[in-house]
This record gives C-alpha cells, structure tokens and sequence, in this order.
C-alpha cells in the first residue's frame, strides 16, 4: 500500500495518509506511549446543509430542521444488537455530535481498538431506520431540545445568530424544534443518509499508539461497497445579505444576571483552505490585542464590574459564514457595548501595538504546543480543518507568517459598527 | 509512570511530589492547599484565592501578570476551589510548554512566579489591597448566584444540601453571599497568615526532569510554618434518617430529577470496589439498565446516568425529564434498583462495567493535569496504591460483592425541580 507521509519538525509530529478501497480518505497520528486510541469517522454534512440535491436527483430538496442531528441519533439502532453494548463489550466508549458542518462519530479504548474500528465503519454504514423507531426518537431528542431550551447560555447564543442572520442557515438550531422533527421520516431520513455517508464524502482519523496498516486493513475489510459516487455535492446556501438582521433581541429567563451575546457579522466571506483559516487565526488574534485579559481595556471594566471572569471574545468562520463573538454577563450590557463600539472606532495603530502583536502570537504559538498533549484536541482540529481545506500539519507555519501588517489591515475591514447585533438574555 | 511519585518534604507539612513523564509537550506545576470544609472559612478560603490570583508584590498589577504570562508562551494559570468529602481543596496550576520546542530557558522563571502569587502576594497597609478585595468579592458573589443558570448543576448540589444539611458536606465550596459582607482587606490578609502557616500543602510537579527544575522547586520557602490543622475525617452517614421528597418550582421547560443515596461504604472498605461497579451496572453509561429502560424503552429521558462520590459514600441518579413523567421516572429507577440488589444482572454486565472503569482509569495516563489529581486523591484518602494496582484491583471483584454493595445503597432524598404550577379555575 502507499501512504503519504507529513512530518512537523517543530512540534514532532507526523501524519500518515491513505484512501480505502471504497474512497473513504484516512489519517493517522502515531502516539507513542499514550494509553487512550480514538478515531473519529465523520462526514462533511451538518446543520447548515439543510437545502442539496440528493444522490441521484435533479431537483433539490428542502429537509426539516434538525434531520442532520436526528440521523446522527439514529445510526446508533442496529437490526441485530445494540451499538453501545458491542463497545462496552470490548471496554470502549462510543459517541457522535453534529456540529454546523459536520456530523462526527467516534470511539476511545486503551484495549481491542481494531475490533472497534470495524464496528464504528459498520454501525455507520449500516442504517436501520423504521417507522417505529424514527417515531420513539422524537421522544428523546424532545428531551434533548427541552434541555436546551433551559439553558440560557445556549439560547442567548442561538438568539444571536437569529438575530444576526437573515436566510443563512446557520441560524437554525442544530437539534431542530419541537415541530420542525414531527417531519421528519424514515424515508427522508434514508435520502440525506444516501447523499452525504457516500465514502467520497467522509473522513476517518485515527490517533494513538497503533499500527496505520492494520488500520488500513481493517477499514478496507469492514467497509461496505457503494456503487455510487457523490462527488461534489450541490449545497444550495441562500444569499445572505451582508447587513445583520436585527441590532437587538432580548429575552428573559431564569438567570442570576443578564448575559450577554455580541457579534460583528463577517462581509469578507467566501474563502477556504488556507486563505481563510488565516484570516480565522489573525482575527482571533486581533479579538485578543483588543478585547483580552492583558489589556488596559478589559482591566478598565473589570475594575469598573462591567465584566467579569466570564467575559472573552473569539472568531470563528466556515466558507459562507464568520462572526467575531463577544460573549459574558454584566448588569448594563448596552452600556458594555456602546465601550465595544467606541474602541472599535479608534485608529487601528492606537488600539493595536506592534508589541502585544508580538507577545500574543507567542501565546498563540504556546497554546497550540501544549493542544498536542490532548489526543481529543487534536482530532476535534483536525476534522475540522480538514473539512475546511487545511491540514493540522500546517497550523504553526501559518501562525509564524501571520504580520502585523495583516493584523491592521483586517482591523480597518472587519470591525464595524453596521455589523454588530447584540443579545441578551434577562432575568425574569 | 510505572511507580508512585518521588515524594520529598520541603518544609513542615510542604511535600513535593515528582513525576517524571516524558512523552507530553509541556509541564505542569500544582499548589494543593487542603482545608477542613467549614462553614466559618469556606467563602474566606475561596475569595482569598481569588485575590491572590490578581497581583503579586512584584506584580502589583493584574494586567502586568497577564502580559508576563502571554509572554512566556501562554503559560496556562488556573485556579480549583473543590470539595473532597468534606475538605475544601484550593489548587494553583500553571502548565507551560516545554523549553525544547521554543529554545528557550523560562522552567526556573515560571516556578518563581507561582510561587510569588502564592507566598509573596501584594500587601498594602495593614491587608491587602482594597480594591481588588473590593473586585473579588462582588466577582465572587456573582459565581455564587450563577449557580441557576446551570440547572443540572443547581439540582445536584440542591440535592446535597438538602441531604446533607446537617452535615458539612452540605455546604457550598464557593462559600456563601451573606458571609461576604463582613471580609475586608484586613481580616482576609489576617486569615491568608494563617491559612499559608497552617493548611497542609502538596506540591505536584508532572513533566521534564532536571535540575535546574528539582532545585527551583526545592528552594527554600521564606515563610513561618506553625502547627498544621488536621483535617477531621469525613463522617459517614447511613440513610433512614431524614427520607424526604424537595420540590422546588422555577420558571423551567423541563424537570430536573435528582435521587440521592447513601451507601456509607469507607473507600478503604472492601466493597468500595464493587459499590463502583454496582453504580456503573445502574447507570454508568449507555449500555446501563437506567439508559436502557428509561431513555432507550420508554423515551423518557435525554440524560440518565448515576455516579458516586467517594469520600462521602454517597450516589446520586439524575435525569431531565417532562414534569408529568415524575412518577413513572421515579418508579422505573426504584425497580431497576431493587433489580441491582436481587442480582438481575449478567457476568458480561459485570465484565462491561470492569472494563469500563479500566479504560476512564488508564486514561489518567494521557494527562498531566489528571495524573497530579490522581496522585493528591490517592494521597488524601490514605492509599498507597499504584496505579496499576488500582487497575488490577478492579478485576478481582466478585459478582456476589457486587450484589453485597448495592444492598447498601439507601434511597435518601428525592428533589424535582419543575416549573410553577398554574393555578386551577383561573380564566387565561
């Protein structure tokens, strides 16, 4: 078999690389010395893709809110047995989670790794939905929704992105509603299982101290046969205007203190691959030099008790959407904005020095070291860098380029006043 | 990490614990300060960590310790305030990348700051600093009431406060918003003297060996050691006393049930083993007799699950359910349990459970930060066991143990969190 091969010398890590017969793609990071191995199988289908064109159709389909989550809970019903019992009966441990973009499902074990690598392809590739066991689900997920429901945390977020957005799904909640789940079928269910489990549509990566030709060996075993290609799936993502929805959305729950959602909406989108992972790097970076514990401005409203430890702020991007989000609790969060503001309408070389630049790119470049300690940090980032057109591989290098240049640059493009919605959530 | 850590005393009742792990990217450095768990210190123990954790005399600012820290590549500072049976334990945790990876020497500098914070911090007048008292302690106050936004969390420990309300395990370890108002500057510095003489402290230092790093940890502590308090040992109770049902009525979508047991198990008792698997055969995981007759049969539940806590020999079920599901919930989990006690469970349960208890167990392994947390557990709870010895030990429960420990599993207390009841006859 041939692999590929990249190594990072200054984290020492490699990665090998392979596709199975059936074209699912893989990846492996050798751990030495670690106890736990994990792999994670994921696709590239989340929540936002909620309008395609189904394998084999011409027209494309609409399906209800939360189908991807709904199906991500169903995989887990086998004809013959249960998931969690073939795993527990082996000492490992299962799960999934979908995500915006993507659906993931993975398993840990310090012993028996092979045989739980061939059950993961298995239950993945082998749905079995019927109408009784679609209909017992809704009851859980319910549950699952109602959870969410009571979590103001959860829901100060989601109003954001409400509020934030006009057409782009991403403003849909990723378990769906109440009502939006009645809808869903078995069949439509099979439908968006046959257009986005495609092997040409899924990813594999394997962490841990194992031997990537037994990997390989037993993915090729235990994969079905598909006799279709997806290739490129047709994602129909509706124009979404550049203007946030609504500045304001306010709700109130049972909560000790108002909380407090903010985000400048990204007009600059559209990107993938490395382009845009550096402009996620340099935005975040600016978030820090403007916003982050060592600067006079957070210290100032700390002291003040506009803000508390809970405050922070972070970008985050996919190819049709960005949001830079400010996110924590205070008593006067339109107060806390409109300071957001003024400092965002300062010169960019008063509010961002060369010197902090340089200080929080050290930090950058520390915590990154220290992410490859953890075997669940590395193969979260490396989906979804993957699934964005990057490999993990070449994080440090990119973070090392960035310039100070860059930083001002997307200041002066990215931080203005038109594009920031502000939720809050109340005490009742 | 074959063995137990190198163990070293550094001053009366200051113990340093090495272990030397090779394979991670970083090292971490733990201050533990054990506390007896007491309602008189509990809120002055947390907010004093918290105002240490601001400035040091030679970093009198808390933006100056920030700036510092980014500098040296992110160093990762954290602060713990838990409880271990009845002991409130304060940890200081700084993690940092290891020298090799960014060529450069900063090892000796880091351990000085920790201790600085710790050993040094910035006194003015007669206490310390006004204001970051002032700060932390309307910071502090709002941690307290956050409680309720997590309603899981606030159900668990409104279960353990009702359970255990006449014990000291009862009490909140973040301390209580009326005891606040009478700490000051001057008191808390007084109580800071005391609690750095007289509380036991344990070092942990997990990462690079060498020694530059063994004598900056070594060095001498410039501090007045008096005689230390000891810590009572945890009481356990047996139920039967004070069997009760709590009902607290809020403004929720979903209910939050929380059954509380007592098994009075002493974790040096033979069956302390088995009462772990008998919990784990309950409601461990997915493969549990609760997921499965109460999420997977009848659709009750997203989460159902049930745990222990070792020092105090107790076990908690939890779930989220709709309010009307009471009843049928509450029945289910008494009958899974009577189930438990009459052995209606399988070798291959036995053997599930086993393993998994091995596989979260190994994981410790894979973590710097877990295996500090391990090893102070081990130490605190007087067991001289190696990690691998605790791994084997697993093995050699018996089935009829098993039975034997669940036998001692008592129902307590039952609190439902529901929403408000509206009230009959009134027109809407």
């Amino acid at each position: 078999m041939t692999y590929k091969e990249i190594y990072n010398d200054t984290i020492d890590e490699r990665i090998l690389s392979t596709v199975s017969t059936q074209g699912i793609r893989i990846f492996f990071m050798p751990k030495e010395g670690y106890s736990k191995k994990y792999a994670v199988f994921s696709t590239d289908y989340g929540s936002i893709d909620n309008i395609f064109v189904p394998i084999g159709a011409r027209d494309r389909l609409e399906v209800p809110e939360g189908i991807a989550h709904f199906l991500e809970h169903k995989l887990f019903e086998e004809e013959d047995g249960d998931v969690f019992e073939k795993f527990s009966n082996i000492g490992a441990q299962v799960n999934a989670f979908t995500s915006f973009n993507q659906t993931s499902y993975l398993f840990y074990t310090s012993n028996n790794f092979y045989t739980g690598l061939e059950y993961l392809i298995d239950f993945v590739q082998n749905p079995y939905l019927t109408d009784e066991n679609v209909e017992k689900e809704k009851g859980i997920i319910g549950q699952e929704i109602m959870m969410y429901e009571d979590n103001p945390g959860w829901k100060v977020y989601f109003n954001l992105l409400k509020a934030m957005y006009h057409e782009h799904p991403i403003r849909i909640d990723i378990a769906g509603t109440i009502d939006s789940i009645k809808a869903i079928s078995k069949e439509l269910l099979y439908t968006t299982y046959e257009t986005f489990y495609n092997p040409s549509n899924m990813v594999l990566f394997v962490i841990g101290d194992l031997d990537f030709d037994e990997i390989v060996r037993v993915v090729n075993k235990a994969e079905k046969e598909f006799d279709l290609t997806t290739g490129d799936i047709e994602r129909i993502i509706p124009d979404e205007p550049k203007e946030v929805k609504d500045r304001l959305v306010e709700e109130k729950m049972t909560t000790s203190m108002p909380m407090f959602y903010m985000g400048f909406k990204d007009a600059d989108t559209g990107y993938k691959g490395r382009k845009m992972i550096k402009k996620d790097i340099v935005t975040n970076i600016i978030l820090d030099m403007l916003f982050g514990e060592s600067t006079e401005f957070y210290n100032k409203l700390y002291e003040e008790g506009l803000i508390d430890t809970s405050f922070g702020a972070f970008y985050t991007c996919k190819e049709s959407y960005g949001h830079s989000l400010l996110v924590g609790q205070s008593n006067e969060p339109e107060t806390l904005h409109n300071r957001i503001l003024d400092r965002i309408k300062l010169p960019a070389d008063e509010v961002l020095k060369e010197d902090d630049f340089i200080r929080i790119k050290r930090k950058e470049l520390g915590n990154f070291i220290m992410g490859m300690n953890s075997i669940e940090f590395i193969a979260n980032n490396f989906t979804d860098l993957f699934f964005s057109g990057f490999m993990i591989t070449d994080y440090l290098e990119l973070l090392k380029e960035i310039k100070y240049d860059d930083i001002i640059r997307r200041f002066n493009s990215h931080f203005k006043e038109e594009n920031l919605s502000l939720s809050i959530i109340r005490p009742l | 990490m074959k063995s137990n850590p190198e163990r070293i005393q550094i001053a009366k009742d200051i113990y340093l614990n090495i272990i030397n792990e090779g394979k991670f990217k970083s090292n971490l450095l733990s201050y533990y300060f054990i506390r007896p768990l007491d309602r008189r210190e509990v809120t002055k123990n947390t907010l004093l960590s918290l105002v240490l954790r601001r400035a040091s005399k030679n970093y009198p600012r808390t933006i100056d310790l920030e700036r510092k820290l980014e500098e040296l590549y992110g160093t990762n500072l954290s602060l713990g305030i838990n409880k271990r049976g009845e002991r409130q334990v304060i940890r200081y945790t700084m993690e940092w990348p290891k020298n090799k990876y960014l060529d450069e020497d900063y090892d000796g500098e880091i351990i000085q700051i920790l201790k600085e914070i710790i050993f040094n911090p910035l006194v003015e007048g007669r206490g310390f600093s006004k204001s970051y008292v002032d700060q932390e302690k309307e910071n502090l106050r709002r941690k307290i009431e956050n409680k309720i936004n997590d309603k899981g969390a606030y159900a668990r420990e409104r279960c353990f406060e009702i359970m255990c309300k006449n014990e000291r395990f009862g009490l909140f370890p973040l301390g209580y918003v009326e005891d606040l108002e009478d700490i000051d500057e001057v008191n808390l510095y007084q109580h800071y003297q005391e609690f750095i003489r007289t509380s036991p402290i344990e070092i942990f230092y997990v990462g690079q060996v060498d020694d530059n790093i063994i004598s900056a940890l070594k060095s001498h502590l410039e501090i007045r050691r008096d005689e230390t308090i000891s810590i009572p040992e945890d009481v356990l109770v047996g139920a039967g006393q004070t069997r009760n049902i709590v009902i607290d009525e809020l403004d929720v979508n979903q209910g939050k049930l929380v059954m509380g047991y007592r098994a009075a198990i002493h974790h040096n008792d033979k069956l302390y083993n088995p009462l772990l698997l008998a919990s784990d055969i309950l409601g461990g995981g997915p493969n549990s007799k609760l997921f499965i007759n109460v999420r997977e049969k009848e659709s009750l539940a997203y989460y159902i699950g049930s745990s222990t806590y070792k020092y105090k020999s107790l076990m908690l079920v939890e779930s989220g359910i709709e309010f009307d599901d009471f009843d049928r919930t509450v029945e289910i989990i008494n009958q899974q349990l009577e189930e438990l006690k009459a052995g209606k469970f399988t070798d291959e349960d036995v053997a599930k459970s086993k393993k998994s208890l091995v596989t979260n167990t190994e994981s410790i392994r894979d973590s710097l930060f877990l295996m500090s947390e391990f090893f102070f557990s081990q130490l605190i709870s007087g067991d001289k066991r190696s990690l691998e010895e605790v791994l084997d030990d697993f093995q050699k429960v018996e089935r009829e143990e098993i039975i034997e420990a669940a036998k001692r599993i008592k129902l307590d207390t039952i609190y439902f969190m529901r929403n408000k009841k509206e009230e009959v006859g009134v027109e809407k």
